[in-house]
């Protein structure tokens, strides 16, 4: 391939609305069937169609009532909320599919690493090591109270217990059952060889864990590791821990500092900065001609709910942009939500982002790429963006379902192949072997996860 | 008419579950359990046999208590390793129509906000086919694993649930009321936020304050089944469950448990019948008697001592690698393992030896193993219900999936002819297909009900951000 290969994502939520609230009300949206099984293996279908390498589930802990102090508009407006499981969903996907990963987004804040680690080796049993784990922290104050805290962490907070719980995870997962523990050995009745199952004993500042881990060793033993993080904290966890990273940036410089400054991290760190896939969102709208894709626009943006755009907006931020007028500019604050976002509206951009921004339906409310256009034209788009903010691929953003993702993939899919910078088949193996050629199942020496292997002492 | 006999497929995300050893067999598909193949192709085949679930075991320890090690657990894999249950539903709900799921999961390891949205979920996801098995957890190990001291007093533990439970029915009764969700396009009103609510509990156990993440799911509060025996035990059974599960080898005692609980529930004001029991079985069939007992005896040479030892230890919490396999079972109450378990050996007529208990044991666990033709083992099976007023059972299996499939091809025909096992399911949720067309919901009588809000306010309000009837779709350009 002549550049380096490009890797896409189909984003998605299990929840009516994700990050263009209102779409749901479009009438060939078929968003409001998003608690049935069917709508998410034809999910799954139409992205292994298109050789997609994974489908990003996000999930939000919470609902979202910093607009307006109370949950009304997230909850007329369906802006992520109603909001349930990811992880329940993704066996039925992996049921009707054989080769695409699923990257599910899970807040470790509220759980506790034994059980987590045993659903995520369950998961990845399930799916033939087809298994990802976007690590967020959780930043919605409701989803605390939910969990009986009187408020979420502080964000530094968040990533240092991130990191202690990782550590706990890690040492289930890589080093409580040693390979060739498993030997299932009929003639002498012998399983497991118990000399070879480490007990973990974790003693934390924030979790404890003392026991060997409930599953057996899984294809990828450790999930393929997502991170969207990046603010200055999020980013050094990301460069020791992700092996994927989600992020936005409404201009290619903004997006491509993000990038930039991880990759210096990672570094630092001692990794190699191109052994962490970068997936910038996208929201691309592509029909056949440029004037038909400008059309499907217009139309899809009256759809747009401006309340529960806002109400989105908030919760990210943690600012109530109902106490603004329309005209009125974001300002700079140090909030416990999403701080990057936060610092790329305000203090690392040119635009002055007014609270109307916010409710655009294009690039100042997607703060990432939004391209419409022909097939072509939006090859041409997805590659510069490439080139100039160096990300290795995008997450598709969902609008309006199924018909955005399939138009991508009927349209977008073959133009890129024949740009010979998209895959024309699956390789072989786990997920983690797929995005990393030639590197194996198990993370790579050089990650700190890998340093857990060898428990027994 | 005779009551009809109900079935639920047992079973548990490892390779071993109350026969240890048997995963040697050749026949035998249990080194497939980590696969989704195993479990769709067994959710099929439950459904042909119109079972009315497949009820998955869980607990969050490894059976540590056998020579004070995790040692004969793990070489025998004696429910260890064991997965999690939970993530096998989405997959075999999609290649079933009408199977209900029976998931255990434990209230001492997860706030309720996060296990209600789960099962709210896998309702969803199901079409109403989710049941919960209610448990507390038993296991010290478990416990500690989670950085837990050792597991809470066995009392202490149902009333820490008592509370767990009040919560999830606040999150799933009250929440949202009927008619919160419109799904209004044209409005741009997808809920009504005036139907919905935060709840706030703060006790003894649990502090939470939450609008339920999840909309109303088709039977909101999943099908709840118990399995306690013990006297605490029933006592929330009595005031929970629609089903519990009991397992033990006597008929006389099972029948006490089911006419106990039953008069504890009428007490509380349920209607006894509303309760159903399934009793643990293990089948092993053949098309005649000596064919069943030649079977019995291939699957006998697949035993595994050890690996029965172990679950035993774990289960009454004593260690039998501490005494002669000819000793008499030792009559200890354990308090933090499953009480009942340690009353069932304690009150036998004839003193057992740890040799007998383990042996009959080894295959199908505490409960009782029936072998022979298909009218012998139907004969068995009615004498059982007749004698201790179940509804049915949970069956287990020698060999899998041949236990379930020789039962289904030989017994239920047996039962049907008999008019004891219906011919086809009911339509509706688990609970209507269980309960009749008109319970999709817990009915009044059930502690559930009562944090239901009555009339619903009209639909017009809409909290402190109204839209106009017309809303501009988005600013003006």
């Amino acid at each position: 391939m002549s550049r380096r290969e490009l890797r896409l994502n189909a984003f998605h939520m299990h929840s009516p609305g994700h990050t263009w609230a209102g779409m749901w009300r479009h009438p060939r949206d078929a968003s409001v069937r998003y608690t049935s099984l069917d709508y998410w293996t034809s999910l799954a279908r139409t992205a292994e169609r298109g050789l997609l390498d994974g489908i990003f589930l996000a999930d939000v802990f919470g609902t979202y009532d910093v607009y307006g102090g109370n949950a009304d508009a997230a909850l007329a407006g369906a802006a992520q909320a109603p909001n349930a499981d990811p992880l329940l969903v993704v066996p039925a996907m992996a049921l009707v599919t054989s080769q695409v990963g699923f990257g599910v987004t899970a807040n470790l804040t509220y759980e506790h690493p034994y059980q987590f680690a045993r659903r995520f080796s369950t998961l990845d049993h399930l799916t033939d090591g087809r298994i990802g784990w976007n690590i967020v922290t959780g930043y919605l104050e409701s989803g605390a109270r939910g969990m009986g805290l009187p408020q979420a962490r502080a964000h530094d907070t968040r990533y240092e217990a991130g990191e202690d719980f990782l550590e706990a995870a890690y040492k289930l997962w890589e080093g409580s059952w040693e390979d060739g523990a498993v030997v299932h050995d009929r003639a002498g009745s012998v399983y497991t060889r118990p000399d070879k199952v480490h007990r973990v004993r974790h003693e934390g500042p924030y979790y404890r864990v003392d026991a060997r881990h409930l599953a057996e060793p899984s294809p990828q033993r450790t999930p393929v590791l997502y991170q969207a993080g990046t603010s200055s904290r999020g980013r050094a966890f990301a460069a020791r821990h992700a092996e994927c990273i989600f992020l936005n940036g409404h201009t290619k410089a903004i997006a491509g500092r993000s990038v930039r400054s991880i990759r210096e991290a990672a570094r630092d760190h001692g990794r190699d900065p191109y052994d962490i896939l970068m997936f910038l969102g996208a929201t691309v709208i592509v029909a056949p001609t440029r004037a038909e894709a400008l059309d499907l626009r217009d139309e899809y943006a009256r759809y747009l709910d401006v309340q529960g755009q806002l109400a989105l907006v908030s919760g990210w931020t943690g600012i109530d942009l109902s106490t603004l007028g329309p005209e009125e500019a974001l300002a700079y604050v140090k909030t416990n939500a999403m701080q990057s976002l936060v610092e790329n509206l305000t203090l690392n951009t040119e635009h002055r982002f007014t609270v109307r921004d916010f409710a655009q339906f294009g690039p100042l409310g997607a703060r990432a790429p939004f391209i419409v256009g022909a097939p072509g034209e939006v090859a041409d788009e997805l590659l510069s963006w490439a080139e100039e903010a160096d990300v290795d691929g995008f997450n598709l953003t969902r609008v309006v379902v199924p018909e955005t993702l399939e138009a991508f993939v009927d349209l977008v899919v073959p133009e890129l192949q024949d740009r010979g910078v998209f895959k024309t088949r699956y390789r072989e193996g786990t997920l983690r072997e797929k995005l990393f050629p030639g590197t194996g199942a198990r993370l790579k020496p050089s990650h700190p996860g890998a340093g857990f292997r060898r428990l027994a002492a | 008419m005779p009551k009809p006999i109900r079935v639920n497929g047992f079973a548990i995300h490892s390779p071993v579950h109350l026969s240890p050893g048997l995963w040697r067999h050749p026949r035998d598909r249990s080194l497939s359990v980590n696969t989704l193949a195993y479990w769709t192709d067994l959710a099929r085949l439950l459904e042909r046999g119109l079972f009315e679930t497949l009820f998955i075991a869980d607990g969050l320890g490894i059976h540590d208590v056998y020579g004070g090690s995790a040692e004969a657990a793990l070489r025998r894999a004696a429910q260890v390793p064991k997965h999690d249950p939970m993530l096998l539903v989405s997959a075999m709900a999609a290649a079933t129509e009408h199977l209900g799921f029976g998931v255990t999961a434990s209230v001492s390891y997860e706030p309720p906000f996060t296990l209600a949205r789960r099962f709210s979920t896998l309702d969803h996801l199901t079409e109403g086919r989710i049941a919960w098995n209610v448990v507390t957890g038993y296991s010290d190990a478990a416990a500690r694993a989670v950085g837990q001291p050792g597991i809470a007093a066995h009392d202490t533990r149902y009333d820490i649930a008592d509370e767990f439970l009040d919560v999830v029915y606040r999150l799933w009764e009250e929440s949202w009321e009927d008619g919160a969700v419109l799904r209004d396009r044209a409005r741009g009103l997808f809920a009504d936020p005036a139907r919905i609510h935060r709840i706030e509990h703060a006790g003894e156990h649990f502090r939470m304050q939450g609008i339920h993440l999840v909309e109303p799911s088709p039977q909101r509060t999943p099908f709840l089944f118990q399995a306690g025996a013990s006297d605490r035990g029933r006592d929330f059974a009595a005031a929970h469950a629609e089903a519990v599960f009991l397992s033990d080898a006597s008929r006389t005692a099972i029948a006490a448990t089911v006419a106990d609980t039953r008069a504890r529930a009428a007490a509380r004001g349920r209607d006894p019948s509303d309760i159903l029991f399934f009793a643990l079985v293990t089948v092993i069939v053949g098309r005649t008697e000596a064919e069943a007992h030649d079977k019995h005896r291939d699957y006998l040479a697949y035993v595994d001592p050890e690996g029965a030892l172990a679950l035993f230890s774990g289960w009454t919490g004593i260690d039998l690698s501490a005494y002669a396999l000819d000793d008499p079972f030792p009559v200890l109450r354990r308090d933090n393992a499953i009480a009942s378990v340690a009353e069932s050996f304690g009150r036998a007529e004839r003193r057992r030896s740890i040799r007998e208990i383990v042996q009959e044991g080894a295959i199908g666990g505490r409960g009782p193993v029936l072998i022979g033709s298909p009218q012998q083992v139907a004969d068995g099976l009615e004498a059982w219900m007749d004698e201790t007023g179940i509804d049915g059972f949970n069956l287990s299996f020698a060999v899998t999936p041949e236990g379930y499939g020789e039962f289904i091809d030989l017994v239920v025909p047996e039962l049907q002819r008999r008019g004891r096992y219906k011919t086809a399911y009911a339509p509706g949720s688990l609970r209507q297909k269980v309960f009749g067309e008109a319970r999709r919901l817990l009915p009044p009588s059930h502690p559930a009900a009562r944090f239901r809000r009555a009339a619903p306010p009209p639909a017009a309000a809409r909290g402190s951000a109204p839209l106009p009837a017309e809303a501009p779709l988005s600013y003006p350009a």
